[in-house]
């Protein structure tokens, strides 16, 4: 009801930046810390425009060296669209997961999420970003070739959002579109 | 990009001719789309997903009991390391450490598990090459005795569902240790006699040296790992670089071949690979806490196998798993990523948790689909003799692509 206060959200704790957000501060990029996932790997948030500069001083410079993107994965949160980057080093046991998270509020109905991509600079992320877009329905903007790499390519929706349909049901043998 | 030859005044152009997706050597199903000039690789683009089962789909479906069982089928020639990934991500976000004996027996049925694998790879590889000589089975007789010692313990032979979370299924059956100590004894000869046929076999010289050259920095740059960038030379082992479980109490060698990471080395880390693998193997043997079972039986009649965390025979690190689970098994919320080395590289499972008995989200990083991606590099400019050569040495599996 309106009149009624909202319920009170928990008091957000502010954390201190780690190493790696402290590295991204006098480079002048500002990242949120987030709590650290399980394992205490320093997790932080970047806004989408730092994305591009915030790696590649993180990959190029000598001494924090993150120069191996494990993985791109994309998360469909309740609140937002989140395009997570495990990043791990060759030389050092460093580690640091960056997320990009665009809220569902801002994207507008019947278009996707927008996050720049890395694929021009960095071939790892390449079939990582493709995949994603295949099953969680981010655009990476800037993807050479953003195409869906595990589903057919004319395939419709993205299976890995919690409203995915299936479009035919498939197990149902009465229905004469299913594969059966 | 045509050409016109000057003598005849013909016209040459490229071709675009379509690879799969069932070629014998792909194993699986991959479908590349080349582009020749003439013999020659000009582009290739390969077009992957035909095995795709939505394992990521499946998993924010079904229950973290059900979906142990299914991620076996991930990578069906190392299930052993997808179930340890997953196990290792859960137990991570729950927070359980898991006693000492179980993961002696993950670090020793994994590393069963690689040689299994790379028996396998050795076998078919060398019928990709055209080696129908009877050789390829050579490895199989050897993987057939391992398969035997995994099925004893797991009760299948290659989607063993054994490694769960907290700790492993059961323990081994009487007399497997034993057999296990003499297959270590027997296996680093059986692997000379690959060597001898193998290694300095001139046909397989001329297939394998100098072609389909990795650079460290390529490798990198596209996130290779396992044996197919150790072979270009970086000294990348998690074994080693971030070890897990008992991985710091054994002694081992991470092989890393010099040079400039051809067909070849790949093969040679390999082979390197399965040496220490067993060698591992039988360090486990002697280190495990409490011994073989029927040692472990036999002190156990002492207490009347009280199970009490402070016996000295049955207590903490003797156990094999930390709690039964059941099927209403419910993981704390929480997100993590867990990492094992597995045969064909780093597998990633990256867990998101709510905090319900099926996971929020899944994300498998899968080894052979960031090492399937530097294939198009790699084909560049070669004769199409080689592709199944280079194909083959980096030795992808298609439903681990897929997934």
């Amino acid at each position: 009801m309106s009149h009624e206060p909202a319920a009170e959200k928990p008091a957000e704790v502010t954390l201190e930046p780690g190493p790696f957000g402290q590295f991204l501060l006098e480079h002048g990029i500002p990242s949120k810390r987030l709590a650290n996932s399980a394992g205490d790997v320093e997790t932080i948030e970047l806004e989408g425009q730092h994305l591009e500069a915030a790696l590649k001083r993180l990959r190029n410079s000598s001494e924090i060296a993150l120069d191996f993107l494990v993985a791109v994965s994309g998360v469909d949160s309740p609140e937002s669209f989140d395009s997570v980057y495990h990043l791990w080093s060759y030389s050092n046991l460093s580690e640091l997961v960056i997320k990009v998270c665009t809220p569902k509020s801002q994207v507008p109905a019947g278009q996707l999420p927008l996050v720049p991509s890395l694929a021009p600079f960095w071939n790892a992320a390449n079939w990582h970003e493709r995949e994603t877009y295949d099953l969680v329905g981010i655009r990476y903007v800037g993807h050479p070739y953003l195409r869906r790499i595990l589903n057919p390519w004319d395939w419709e929706g993205y299976p890995l959002r919690r409203d995915y349909k299936q479009p035919v049901d498939a197990l149902n043998d009465k229905n004469p579109y299913s594969f059966r | 990009m045509s050409t016109e030859l000057k003598t005849t005044g013909l016209k040459t152009d490229e071709m675009i001719i379509n690879m799969g997706p069932q070629h014998p050597a792909t194993h699986g199903v991959l479908r590349l789309l080349l582009t020749l000039d003439g013999e020659f690789v000009k582009h290739v683009e390969p077009v992957i997903g035909h095995l795709h089962r939505a394992q990521e789909w499946q998993g924010q479906n079904r229950t973290w009991f059900q979906y142990q069982a299914l991620i076996d089928r991930v990578d069906y020639l190392s299930g052993m390391f997808t179930s340890w990934a997953l196990s290792r991500a859960a137990e991570k976000i729950e927070g359980i450490k898991i006693p000492l004996r179980a993961e002696y027996m993950r670090v020793m049925v994994s590393e069963m598990n690689r040689i299994t694998s790379h028996l396998l790879w050795l076998g078919t590889y060398l019928i990709d090459l055209g080696a129908m000589f009877g050789f390829p089975f050579y490895p199989f007789r050897e993987r057939e005795k391992l398969l035997d010692l995994l099925e004893a313990v797991a009760g299948q032979r290659m989607m063993f569902n054994y490694i769960r979370i907290g700790g492993v299924q059961r323990e081994a059956p009487p007399g497997w240790f034993a057999k296990l100590k003499a297959f270590t004894e027997e296996f680093p000869d059986r692997v000379d006699e690959y060597e001898a046929i193998v290694t300095k076999n001139p046909i397989f010289l001329k297939r394998t040296r100098g072609i389909g050259n990795l650079k460290k920095e390529v490798a990198m740059d596209y996130g290779v790992t396992g044996p197919s960038l150790r072979a270009s030379g970086v000294p990348m082992d998690l074994r080693r670089t971030k070890p897990y479980s008992v991985y710091d109490r054994l002694k081992f060698e991470v092989p890393v071949m010099e040079g400039d990471g051809d067909t070849w080395a790949r093969y040679m880390c390999r082979i390197k690979e399965m040496r220490q693998s067993n060698e591992i193997v039988k360090q486990c043997l002697d280190q495990i806490p409490g011994g073989t079972p029927e040692e472990l039986r036999e002190k156990r009649k002492a207490c009347n196998s009280c199970g009490k965390a402070d016996c000295p025979n049955c207590g903490g690190d003797l156990q094999i798993m930390v709690k039964k689970q059941n099927a209403g098994l419910r993981i704390k919320a929480g997100e993590g990523f867990e990492a094992v080395e597995s045969p064909r590289g780093i597998l990633g499972c990256y867990v998101v948790s709510t905090g319900g008995d099926t996971a929020y989200r899944f994300k498998w990083r899968n080894p052979s689909f960031s090492n399937l991606s530097v294939l198009p590099v790699l084909l560049l400019d070669h004769p199409i003799a080689d592709i199944m050569a280079i194909f083959g040495s980096l030795d992808v599996i298609l439903p681990d692509v897929d997934r």
